[in-house]
């Protein structure tokens, strides 16, 4: 069962992504119907997964077969090329640079890291607290939102220059999520 | 008329909802933390895309272990007694039998001091299962060969930052429409690795959250209920794990006789008619205190969600089933399935293997554009370039020739060998300022090439035909140093036609 699902979600996502493939390459956005049965074949293979082999199982087998299948698709229309220079059009936007300073790098890493992620836990614990349910629920769904809290947290503070504005923000929200948490805890 | 059409169509187009400013802001995030866990990352990857394939890789190993399709109640009971007399009195049994995801019986006996594993045979023998290679491989993927909770916390905190680095990549990534089928091979370097690093990264992207979602959380997993029980319960980590985990029952060391396993296995089995067994657990077998639970799993659940337990008198305990378990429990159970790709046998195991191979590459390409992007600018950085080869090229080289000396020395210690190569070749790496990145990345790909093939005809040339499944690896090998040879064959006439 499992092999006849992954070989048909695996074509299924190489026809999903040729469809999308095809609109994409008139660029003038005017194949709607393309895009459409695109994202169609894409959302209703996933679907008919989920109903067949099992809601989670279906689901999780449908986004890795699928994205082979489309990496298939890129991987079939390559282009190889001769010219080492970039033409216009070609460059991607540049990182910001600001000059170097040992300071603001460990400030940075303090910020990104420890503070960071007591500023997730301080949010995710107080999901835990204050959501309505079984508690075993309540820490899963906690624990799961941590690791991604703490991410946004990491990607915030790396791009934002004003590095006082994020210490207090992460510092702030560390206190009042802790606090509150602690509180809902104690009750 | 065209003109205008094309130019209303155009300034209906989606622009991205981010200022080029910010744009670039958050491009400097990804840079910064790309590169600070490049390396990390890239070996996490590396030994995951590998461990994937651990059921595998262990039979590969041992190629006369057993490996059967099923297991009789009475022959999984005989297994028990067995592992029970091989084991102290305080260890935990685990029998896992054979699914339609997974071949083969296995048990492990564990205790604070012991673990041991046995492959069982249909009648229920065991035979050793000491699968050195592949034990050494998953501790480097979960905790690096460090202790314990610190490498789990190290190896969570690579998952944060693999998460964020997904996060920021998409939303620097304003072409993300523009560029979705563009793949640009040849030409200029950066161009090419770019379209690598942006295509793999955007098409997978399902797929990479997910596994660096499972990862990290299986991570911190100890950092969280640490904190919480802090927070809530004074410190007292054992009462988070209650709520998971019913407490032992009260200690009694006086020998008891076994229950009849197989008749629990069968009460078990009547309990829940939609499920079929696939593992048992026998906590202190063979003393009063006891405790034998069956856990059964259904075809379209991803974890096992029916369990019977029963006390040393075989007496029924406790009985749950899907319907009584709540939604927290159910998620935990999957977390380690969706991270490992346990819940669909060999098709799923490939395609783990295919997007962990494409993490591989989405990390090394993109430590490669920095690179590429300060020589551009006429500041190449020659030391890093040669690092990044030999960390790129090199740990599945280092890790190819573990597996060689697991093979031929099976009482080498893999972790000191792992880190003093590592070491050494980073080392030289750094010093070998006469010899070029590209010259070098080379170099770790003939070796790569060479013990691939040394791997594949050393292990699997003994085993031709006599059993044929150790050979699956033995192929899988022989394809990979094939096909790197053929690339590396290709590469050489391109440059001499271009000399």
């Amino acid at each position: 069962m499992i092999a006849a699902a992954s070989l048909a979600l695996l074509a299924g996502g190489a026809l999903g992504a040729s469809l999308l493939r095809r609109s994409w390459q008139r660029r003038d956005r005017s194949a709607i119907g393309l895009i459409a049965g695109g994202w169609g074949v894409l959302a209703g293979l996933a679907l008919a997964s989920a109903v067949l082999i099992g809601p989670v199982k279906g689901l999780a087998l449908a986004l890795a077969l699928q994205g082979i299948g489309a990496l298939v698709v890129v991987w079939s229309s390559r282009v190889r090329r001769k010219a080492a220079r970039l033409r216009e059009g070609e460059v991607a936007p540049e990182p910001l640079e600001e000059p170097g300073r040992f300071w603001r790098g460990v400030l940075r890493a303090l910020l990104a890291g420890p503070l960071g992620m007591t500023a997730a836990m301080g949010i995710a614990f107080c999901i835990t607290v204050y959501l309505p349910g079984d508690p075993r629920t309540r820490i899963v769904l906690g624990g799961m939102m941590m690791p991604v809290l703490w991410g946004l947290a990491m990607t915030w503070t790396l791009a934002d220059r004003r590095l006082l504005r994020a210490t207090a923000v992460l510092a702030g929200t560390s206190i009042v999520g802790f606090g509150l948490a602690a509180l809902g805890g104690a009750a | 008329m065209n003109d205008m059409k094309a130019r209303n169509s155009r300034s209906r187009q989606w622009r991205w909802p981010i200022s080029p400013e910010t744009v670039r802001a958050v491009l400097s995030s990804h840079s910064v933390l790309g590169l600070a866990f490049a390396g990390i990352i890239y070996l996490v990857c590396l030994t995951g895309t590998i461990a994937v394939f651990a059921p595998d890789l262990e039979r590969w190993e041992i190629p006369a272990a057993p490996v059967i399709s099923s297991l009789s109640d009475t022959a999984a009971a005989r297994a028990i007694a067995e592992g029970a007399r091989h084991a102290p009195a305080d260890a935990t049994l685990y029998l896992s039998l054979p699914t339609p995801a997974r071949d083969g019986a296995t048990l492990v006996a564990y205790s604070p001091t012991f673990e041991r594993k046995w492959a069982v045979a249909a009648d229920g023998a065991l035979a050793d299962m000491e699968a050195i290679w592949t034990e050494f491989l998953i501790h480097l993927h979960v905790n690096l060969h460090l202790p314990r909770s610190w490498g789990e916390f190290i190896v969570g905190l690579t998952g944060v930052a693999l998460l964020s680095s997904l996060v920021s990549g998409i939303l620097a990534h304003p072409r993300i429409v523009r560029d979705a089928f563009h793949l640009r091979l040849g030409g200029s370097r950066r161009l090419q690795e770019a379209d690598l690093h942006n295509r793999l990264g955007v098409w997978a992207l399902p797929f990479h959250f997910a596994l660096a979602l499972t990862g990290a959380l299986l991570g911190l997993s100890t950092v969280i209920v640490a904190a919480l029980s802090l927070l809530l319960y004074r410190g007292d980590m054992g009462k988070v794990y209650e709520l998971f985990l019913d407490p032992p029952p009260p200690v009694d060391a006086r020998a008891v006789p076994m229950p009849d396993i197989a008749a629990l296995i069968a009460d078990a089995r009547a309990r829940a008619p939609g499920a079929q067994p696939q593992s048992l657990m026998v906590e202190r077998p063979g003393r009063a205190d006891m405790r034998i639970s069956v856990d059964g799993g259904r075809p379209r659940l991803l974890v096992s969600q029916d369990e019977t337990r029963f006390d040393a008198r075989g007496a029924m305990v406790h009985d749950e089933h899907p319907q009584d378990i709540v939604t927290g429990t159910r998620l935990l159970g999957g977390i380690g399935q969706i991270h490992f790709g346990w819940f669909g046998g060999l098709p799923v195991r490939l395609a783990y293997g295919l997007l962990g191979l494409a993490l591989c590459v989405v990390t090394s390409t993109g430590v490669t554009i920095w690179l590429a992007r300060r020589r551009d600018r006429g500041r190449p950085a020659p030391r890093w370039e040669r690092i990044w080869a030999t960390v790129c090229w090199g740990q599945p080289a280092i890790l190819a020739l573990t597996a060689l000396l697991a093979l031929l020395t099976p009482t080498a210690p893999l972790p000191a060998a792992w880190l003093g190569l590592t070491i050494l070749s980073i080392l030289a790496a750094a010093l070998a300022g006469t010899i070029s990145a590209d010259r070098l990345s080379r170099g770790w790909r003939w070796a790569l090439a060479i013990l691939l093939l040394a791997l594949a005809l050393l292990h699997g040339v003994p085993l031709l035909g006599k059993d044929m499944a150790p050979l699956l690896v033995d192929a899988l090998l022989l394809a990979g140093g094939l096909g790197l040879l053929a690339s590396l064959l290709r590469g050489q006439k391109a440059r001499a036609v271009a000399i």
